[in-house]
């Protein structure tokens, strides 16, 4: 179905080739997952499918990649559409009607498909995509899951034979992203479809993979089985790092199998679960009946929580639940409307310029958007001069957190977690109380987010800081938090220690504690410890 | 969206209507009314997507372009006779510079003009404004014809793209205040404007990318899955505009 035969491709000004030399066949009905680590070039190989690399972007691309006989060279995009559908990775910025219904029609009337066929096959789609409820809804009200099932449904209209989709899950919850996934994994086997997939978060798409490209950054890119690509991969799910701790010879991609593996050690009968209970030392963010509304529409519903020095509490929730809310109401972007925040005995409202920084650091979203220097050089100075620090401390900082970053480099070339990496320093710089993270992982490959949880663990522990993110990323939270507040609806459902919290939620358990229930290990280091103890 | 859903020219029609009006009018009250009309009309009608909003930054827009147009038309020109209001001090030129002035009388006269003028400028911008927030961009892109393709990227891409703007600045200054750093003044627009950049022209290349990649400008013939019909109330708002120009 599609064919790379040769492929090489360099993008003008770039001193490494994204692509060498790459042969790759994916047959129909084939679901290939792309993986790699950030920046290394998943994007470009999903585009390529379809042209819009080169046509679209620039590059020189040599060999040549063609789609069911159909050659990217000779057809533009435009050409494909009834051929490929392509997700980007923000459907947000992709959409191109106001309501559901005439997003999903508008690739079909490009085609100009007549009427009653795009009646039909908008009912279709509906159904399939359980969008039916929607289907006069303006696109800008849909949650982030909803967004993405319209932009799967809209490629799907015009009913093409190869749909491409570049990080599906990343600003999903796991709920939301276990929907999509197995949206997919059903047209997949229902319809034959042939699905090309990126995606950073493996332990979420592995189980549906039949195969894998794995591809370096250096041009180098390797094929195989998941099982193959796995066993010497740097990337790889929890799943895995579990199987080579346990000195398996053979790993397992999915739950059940790794289970089947592991029986003999789920028997271990004294599991010594040392949780030190938490020094519960000073109060450093009080948060009392806090109430927050949009426009009648409650995001917060009178809340309550107290978080202490040296804690990493993670808030989770569903997409919407009120975790941002929550923490930009710790953050002080607007006063609060009912209750009583207090970081340290301060309003965060009224704290302003240094006293503020010295308090709090907050790292939105889009950490680009604390960023304007021209290079990392004056972003770090710029840092300096704010918090009054000797010259350079700020790039030690960062010299920590990130090795090795050119001074020079502007900061819009740098990579999704180098560019963390620098508005963190910066925020960090000024030695703050209390440190918030709003989603801080989406587009982090495994190795960035351990860089992450190393530093965010020894700054909370080592100084006796607090650190409260938001995040749907499971993994993350089983190994960096040691508190989680789960919020659903605007209430806190549950408020506890990462152990209890993520255990008793089936969706919200990590993989390595669904392989070893009922034994309570959340990380493969957990399941070592136990290994050990037994010696 | 589901106040009354006019046709996506009708509102483009009626402000080049006023548009033209107003030019051929030239009188300021008339261009007064007008304005408030269509702020009234905006006020009223448009709902809450990103483009209605845009029209607040429309207004302090044209508000700063009043401003500066009426200082530098008070302070830099040809010095009308009058009643003099009060008495700037000349700034010296160079005499290759003859027939320019800076400061000086400054009378009624010229203050008077300097504010009619700007205000026909300001007009025909929030008449403009008015029209691209009372109208869906997605929709518009729905009825122009597919021959005028690029043209049509274009557009949607700009008046989906710009409004948009409005909400990634107020995002990003709220991240800057949370930094502490000054989001008041001048200097403050430099580094909003950094991210701010970056980020438009980012979202303008995923939505060209995500039309092309949908075949959209393939088929020079274009299917209507539901049909944006022309109707009684769109002549009746286009007709008024029309009306005007008669009268004018």
């Amino acid at each position: 179905m599609i064919k790379f035969s040769n492929v090489s491709l360099i993008y003008p000004n770039s001193t490494t080739t994204v692509l060498e030399d790459l042969n790759l066949t994916i047959a129909e009905g084939e679901m290939v997952l792309v993986i790699g680590p950030t920046g290394s070039g998943k994007s470009s190989l999903l585009r390529l499918i379809n042209g819009l690399v080169p046509h679209h972007t620039g590059g020189i691309l040599a060999g040549d990649v063609s789609v069911n006989g159909i050659s990217t060279q000779l057809t533009k995009p435009g050409g494909m559409a009834h051929l490929i559908g392509i997700v980007g990775q923000n459907p947000a910025n992709s959409f191109v009607a106001d309501t559901v219904e005439e997003e999903l029609a508008f690739g079909m009337e490009a085609l100009n498909l007549p009427n009653d066929v795009m009646r039909k096959r908008v009912e279709e789609i509906l159904d399939l995509l359980s969008l039916a409820a929607l289907r006069n809804r303006s696109i800008a009200t849909l949650s982030g899951g909803e967004q993405q099932r319209v932009a799967i449904g809209a490629a799907l209209v015009t009913h093409p034979k190869v749909l491409v989709l570049d990080e599906p899950t990343s600003a999903l919850d796991p709920i939301a992203a276990e929907e999509v996934l197995s949206i997919l994994h059903r047209l997949v086997h229902d319809l034959g479809l042939t699905v090309v997939i990126a995606e950073h978060k493996l332990e979420r798409v592995i189980q549906f993979a039949d195969r894998i490209v794995y591809i370096n950054g250096d041009g180098a890119a390797n094929v195989g089985t998941p099982e193959e690509i796995l066993m010497q991969s740097p990337i790889a799910p929890p799943i895995v790092h579990l199987a080579r701790a346990l000195g398996m010879k053979e790993i397992g991609v999915t739950v059940r199998e790794m289970r089947r593996m592991t029986s003999e050690i789920r028997e271990i009968q004294n599991s010594p679960v040392d949780t030190p209970a938490p020094k519960r030392s000073e109060a450093v963010i009080s948060i009392e009946k806090l109430t927050v509304s949009y426009e009648n529409k409650t995001a917060l519903n009178s809340v309550s929580s107290t978080i202490y020095a040296g804690e990493i509490v993670a808030v989770m929730g569903r997409n919407g639940a009120g975790k941002s809310s929550l923490l930009k109401a710790v953050a002080g972007v607007n006063p609060a409307q009912a209750g009583l925040v207090s970081l340290l005995g301060h309003n965060p409202f009224d704290l302003h310029g240094k006293n503020r920084r010295e308090t709090i650091g907050f790292i939105p979203q889009e950490p680009s958007d604390l960023l304007y220097g021209q290079s990392v050089k004056i972003e770090c100075e710029q840092a300096d001069r704010d918090n009054q620090l000797a010259e350079g401390t700020t790039h030690a900082v960062l010299q920590q957190l990130v090795p090795g970053l050119s001074l020079s480099t502007h900061p819009r070339d740098l990579s999704e977690g180098q560019r963390l990496g620098l508005a963190l320093s910066v925020v960090m710089s000024s030695n703050p109380s209390v440190l918030i993270l709003d989603e801080p992982t989406r587009g982090l490959d495994y190795q960035a987010k351990n860089e992450l949880t190393r530093m965010l663990i020894t700054f909370a522990s080592t100084f006796g800081k607090a650190v409260l993110l938001a995040t749907h990323d499971v993994e993350l939270v089983a190994e960096l938090a040691n508190r989680v507040i789960f919020i659903a609806d605007g209430d806190i459902v549950a408020d506890g220690s990462t152990l209890d919290v993520l255990l008793s939620s089936p969706a919200f358990a990590p993989q390595v504690a669904k392989v070893m229930s009922p034994q309570p290990w959340l990380r493969v280091k957990d399941v070592v410890a136990a290994i050990e103890g037994m010696r | 969206m589901n106040k009354p859903s006019l046709h996506p020219f009708t509102w483009w029609l009626w402000a080049i209507g006023l548009a033209v009006a107003i030019v051929r009018f030239d009188s300021t009250w008339f261009t007064l009314s007008c304005v408030g009309v269509v702020m009234v009309v905006v006020f009223t009608l448009r709902d809450d997507a990103p483009w209605a909003k845009s029209f607040d930054w429309t207004l302090k827009l044209s508000a700063w372009i009043l401003a500066v147009r009426t200082i530098v038309g008070v302070a830099i020109g040809v010095p009308i006779p009058g009643t003099e209001l009060f008495r700037l001090p000349v700034l010296p030129l160079p005499s290759w510079m003859p027939g320019i002035r800076i400061g000086g009388v400054v009378t009624w006269e010229r203050l008077s003009s300097s504010l009619t003028e700007g205000l026909l400028i300001c007009s025909i911008i929030v008449i403009f404004g008015a029209a691209a927030s009372l109208t869906s961009p997605h929709r518009l892109l729905r009825v122009l014809p597919v021959y005028i393709y690029e043209f049509a990227v274009a557009v949607v891409i700009a008046t989906s793209v710009l409004p948009q703007l409005v909400s990634s600045v107020k995002r990003i200054r709220m991240a800057q205040r949370l930094r502490g750093q000054n989001t008041r003044g001048f200097t403050s627009w430099k580094r909003v404007a950094i991210p701010l950049l970056e980020e438009s022209l980012a979202r303008s290349l995923d939505l060209a990318a995500a039309m092309d990649s949908r075949g959209y400008g393939v088929s020079k013939k274009r299917s209507r899955y539901r049909p944006i019909s022309w109707r009684l109330k769109d002549s009746l708002v286009v007709i008024s505009a029309i009306g005007l120009v008669v009268i004018s």
